[in-house]
């Protein structure tokens, strides 16, 4: 037997409940799936131009040393939770090891004579689009 | 019902797909260039912005051919090796134009810029990266060579010559500012109004965003280079900035950085950790970034009272971050917590 339509069209209890159950997995899902805001920093390690390696610096759990390959001069970066820096090089000017720590989406660490640039990016934009100095 | 959770799927969805997505936006077209004894970084915006890349390209390599001292094959290489030997040197006529220029800054702010600085550079090794600290009797002597008014440029002949055997001409306090300005004009021709070109940290902002906000400049703690004194917004625009961070070495104990001082040949005391030179003329904000780091605070904001064409940023060594007028709206300062006291200098 057909029901009326205007009682087939009345939600009962149990659609109440299902509704209920599927924004909650909406925003369960939405929380999980968003982006972490400031805790995601990536470095990104370029040789004359060409992009050689990338690594999750908030992923890193203890600090570890990386000999780069393919360089003009021996050089060594330190990846530590959150920042990078050049550890080591053999190269005559010793700029990129005096740069120190980065630790900043826009930050960059360069070696001229090896053509190297380390570049951080992240979810954590900065509010600028460059840096004079 | 059936529509009713149908409709709220679908918005629960919708939302995810929003929220979780990356920012779609026009990032522009970039490039990275080693040139000039430095990285550059290029990003043009606009449906030209591939073929004006390349002009880019194709133009700093010119320059680089152009100025470099360390090419036997350019023509400030030609310059420096007939010092003395009263050959007129032909010339590109933008190469005389940048020579002639140089000159006029060593005569405005004497003693604080000199091109013909390259036989004391050399000594301290900051040509080739083979560093020493040179003596008093040998400075003094390489101090001799020095003075831009034995350059001799004809600028209607597009000539040039060093008067004296043993001068040698370095571009480095301007070759950037030279460049970006030529980069800016290479593109502009192929109809780009919008562009971020990083010439090694001298920033040049064409136009502004896609948005029509200015560009966000950072300008870089000289203590500490991962952060930053403060913004500027800049639109249409140069940011050149000099400091003794930028390259040095140690020996016993001693910093030297590589901004020679003309007087005396040895690294600029000048009390001032960095200079930003904020201009519409991308080679007057380089050129004036190294004279004004050498000249010093009092001097650099005489120089600034008298003239229209720039605006400065200075880090001092006694932890002050003095900003001039002109800037008062278009800079934000943010060193206070990294322990910098801010001033406003005034006409």
């Amino acid at each position: 037997m057909r029901l009326p339509a205007a009682e087939r069209r009345r939600p009962g209890p149990g659609d109440g409940i299902i509704a209920a159950l599927v924004i909650a997995a909406a925003v369960v899902l939405l929380l999980l799936l968003r982006p972490a805001s400031g805790d995601v920093l990536t470095a990104t390690v370029l040789l004359d131009g060409a992009q050689v390696g990338q690594y999750d610096l908030s992923g890193v759990e203890q600090s570890f040393l990386l000999p780069l390959e393919g360089t003009a001069y021996p050089v060594v970066i330190e990846l530590q939770p959150g920042r990078v820096r050049v550890a080591e090089s053999g190269c005559p000017s010793q700029d990129c090891v005096h740069t120190g720590w980065a630790d900043s989406p826009g930050e960059q660490i360069i070696c001229l004579p090896n053509r190297l640039v380390i570049s951080l990016s992240g979810t954590d934009h900065p509010d600028f689009d460059a840096v004079t100095g | 019902m059936k529509r009713w959770i149908s409709f709220l799927l679908a918005f629960s969805f919708l939302c995810l797909a929003g929220c979780g997505a990356p920012t779609v936006g026009d990032v522009g077209t970039s490039g990275q260039i080693f040139a000039m004894d430095t990285v550059m970084n290029l990003t043009l915006f606009g449906e030209r912005a591939e073929s004006a890349l390349e002009s880019a390209r194709t133009e700093i390599t010119r320059l680089e051919q152009l100025l470099s001292r360390t090419r036997e094959e350019s023509q400030i290489s030609m310059l420096n090796a007939h010092a003395g030997d009263g050959v007129e040197i032909s010339v590109e006529s933008d190469l005389a134009g940048l020579l002639a220029f140089a000159k006029s800054v060593h005569q405005a702010l004497p003693g604080c810029f000199d091109i013909t600085i390259a036989p004391v550079m050399d000594a301290w090794g900051f040509t080739k990266d083979a560093y020493r600290v040179p003596g008093e009797e040998e400075l003094a002597e390489l101090l001799e060579l020095v003075n831009s008014e034995d350059l001799l440029v004809d600028e209607q002949a597009s000539t040039a010559r060093l008067a004296r055997s043993g001068m040698e001409l370095d571009l480095g306090a301007l070759a950037k500012g030279f460049a970006a300005g030529r980069v800016q004009a290479a593109i502009q021709a192929e109809g780009i109004t919008c562009a971020m070109l990083d010439l090694g940290g001298n920033i040049t902002a064409l136009g502004s965003k896609e948005d029509g906000s200015p560009w966000r400049v950072a300008v870089k703690n000289p203590q500490d280079t991962g952060t930053y004194v403060g913004v500027l917004s800049l639109t249409d625009a140069t940011a050149s900035t000099s400091g003794g961070y930028e390259r040095y070495f140690e020996e016993d104990g001693v910093r030297y950085h590589h901004i020679i001082d003309p007087k005396t040949g040895a690294p600029a005391q000048s009390g001032l950790l960095s200079v930003s030179v904020i201009s519409p003329d991308p080679l007057l904000a380089d050129a004036l970034s190294t004279a004004l780091f050498v000249a010093g605070e009092e001097e650099a904001l005489d120089y600034w009272r008298q003239s229209e064409d720039f605006e400065l940023v200075l880090c001092t060594q006694d932890n002050r971050v003095v900003v001039t007028q002109g800037l008062e709206e278009s800079f934000r300062f943010d060193g206070e917590e990294l322990g910098y006291t801010y001033e406003i200098a005034r006409r």
